[in-house]
């Protein structure tokens, strides 16, 4: 890997102006930046992607990577938490270790989850709960990540279930720890822990080793990663080291105060009037992104467009997108692609010949199984977190 | 022996990762000159990029306190006290919305 001494971050453009009153009571949320460009730097096994931080790494997807189904693992986003990743992990030696509430902790090693349990597959999308966080305004702390803080992949690996019944969980267990093995900078900074309630985990929640075919990418976990579709990616902890089982919920920073969002039916709230309950963010909401055209694009008048995007939920399903060439006044369904399952991106594809000359918007709209629908971006409920948007997406293109 | 070849460029590519020492390249982000630069870079690159700062957008200095603050209660980083003053500034000046 090559190193390079200088390098120029992209501008954050099209900041919004707020009101006047001290930090702003005026909510006004936006369309995310998405005209950000990768930069022309490899991080290992990826192709130049939107890098905010080296260090630790955080890398974004431009809008392209979302014209296609799969996401391919380079072109995949990339978040961590801690500076110090290894470099190195010898995968002889390299074992997750069971512990806690358990008749028999044990060391897993890779052998050993590749040979001794059920082997399953599942596509599932995976999502930064901070995606597309540049759309709030005020501008929330955070990452302000454009819409590229996502991706699907077909994980390989086993039940999360069939690896703790083989350490038997004694009675009272209730939750369990996953750690990575990433560390801090300094000993007494909080290890990313996060913790699920044995109640969340289904037949679907799995420690794979295999994403779209391949071992996992370094930057994407290697060699094991915690899957839990339908759920944000801050669950999905990257090179698990351990797997606690507790009956007591554990104090942890990274669950007890970020990832959290107000505890209210919207999980919205205001500036001046922040909620005083929170909770975790767990399950996505229903959203679509355009990965075709990108912003700007030229297209000449009467040609043929195919406009290319990808649908997704937190596990209930899509059952239709609508495109709307006229600002929303009226919508026509997009045709959807192969069904790779709920927790999976749909993609959607949408055929015209633009018969106008100039400026033409396309919005995307998702709808999921049981009706509920994807808000304009001006709807999308503010926190203070700068979480779970899910607003319309709206390309702008030029009919020339 | 094409075929050799062909079959270690294979393996190698499904098992580069991590059994050999990986690099993560080093970037160097762009961040304004000024009063109280020295105790951010001596402060703050210990765990971060600048990336961390230069991508939050403009902020109030209420903002910047508070993940001062956060760094220092939450992250336990070593900030002396000063530092974090100094360091408020800095970020207020040059990454400030001027509230």
């Amino acid at each position: 890997m090559k190193r390079r001494d200088f390098f120029k971050t992209a501008a954050v453009v099209g900041v919004a102006t707020v009101g006047s009153s001290a930090f702003g009571s005026n909510v006004a949320m936006r369309e995310p930046i998405d005209s950000r460009t990768p930069q022309k730097i490899n991080f290992p096994e990826k192709r130049p992607m939107i890098t905010h931080s080296n260090r630790p790494p955080l890398l974004e997807a431009p809008r392209s990577t979302f014209s296609q189904v799969i996401t391919p693992n380079d072109e995949f986003f990339v978040r961590w938490h801690l500076p110090d990743i290894p470099t190195f992990i010898d995968t002889d030696k390299y074992a997750i270790r069971i512990t806690g509430n358990v008749a028999k902790p044990y060391e897993l090693t890779l052998k050993e989850l590749k040979e001794d349990f059920e082997q399953i597959e599942v596509t599932a999308v995976v999502q930064c709960g901070g995606n597309s966080r540049s759309a709030f305004v005020p501008i929330t702390g955070g990452v302000q990540w454009g819409s590229g803080a996502m991706g699907c992949a077909k994980w390989k690996g086993v039940r999360l279930k069939d690896v703790l019944k083989r350490a038997g969980m004694k009675e009272g267990s209730h939750w369990v720890n996953f750690n990575g093995m990433e560390k801090p900078a300094y000993d007494k900074t909080p290890d990313f822990v996060r913790e699920l309630n044995l109640d969340e985990l289904n037949e679907d929640v799995m420690i794979a080793y295999q994403m779209n075919d391949e071992d996992l990418p370094y930057l994407n976990g290697f060699p094991t990663r915690l899957i839990v579709p339908g759920y944000y990616s801050d669950s999905w902890v990257k090179m698990i080291k351990d797997i606690v089982v507790t009956k007591d919920h554990t104090p942890l920073f990274f669950m007890d105060q970020a990832y959290r969002i107000a505890a209210n039916a919207t999980h919205g709230e205001t500036p001046d009037h922040l909620a005083k309950m929170t909770k975790p963010i767990t399950r996505m909401n229903i959203k679509s992104f355009i990965g075709f055209p990108d912003e700007g694009a030229e297209v000449e008048f009467q040609s043929q467009l195919v406009v290319r995007g990808v649908a997704f939920d937190g596990g209930i399903g899509i059952e239709k997108v609508l495109i709307s060439l006229d600002n929303g006044k009226t919508w026509k369904e997009a045709m959807l692609g192969i069904d790779y399952g709920r927790y999976a991106y749909r993609a959607f594809r949408y055929s015209f010949r633009p018969n106008e000359k100039g400026n033409l918007s396309i919005m995307a709209k998702a709808i999921d199984h049981l009706g509920q629908e994807q808000p304009l971006a001006k709807d999308v409920p503010w926190d203070r977190g700068g979480y779970m948007f899910n607003g319309i997406d709206i390309v702008t293109i030029k009919i020339v | 022996m094409k075929k050799l070849l062909l079959i270690l460029a294979f393996c190698t590519a499904m098992f580069a990762q991590v059994t050999k020492a990986v690099e993560v390249p080093y970037i160097s982000y762009e961040i304004k000159m000024g009063k109280g630069f020295d105790e951010v870079n001596a402060n703050c690159l210990m765990c971060h990029s600048f990336g961390y700062i230069t991508n939050q957008g403009p902020q109030s200095r209420a903002f910047w306190k508070g993940k001062v603050d956060k760094m220092i209660t939450h992250f336990k980083a070593p900030i002396a006290k000063g530092d974090a003053e100094i360091i408020v500034n800095y970020l207020a000046k040059h990454y400030g919305n001027g509230k």
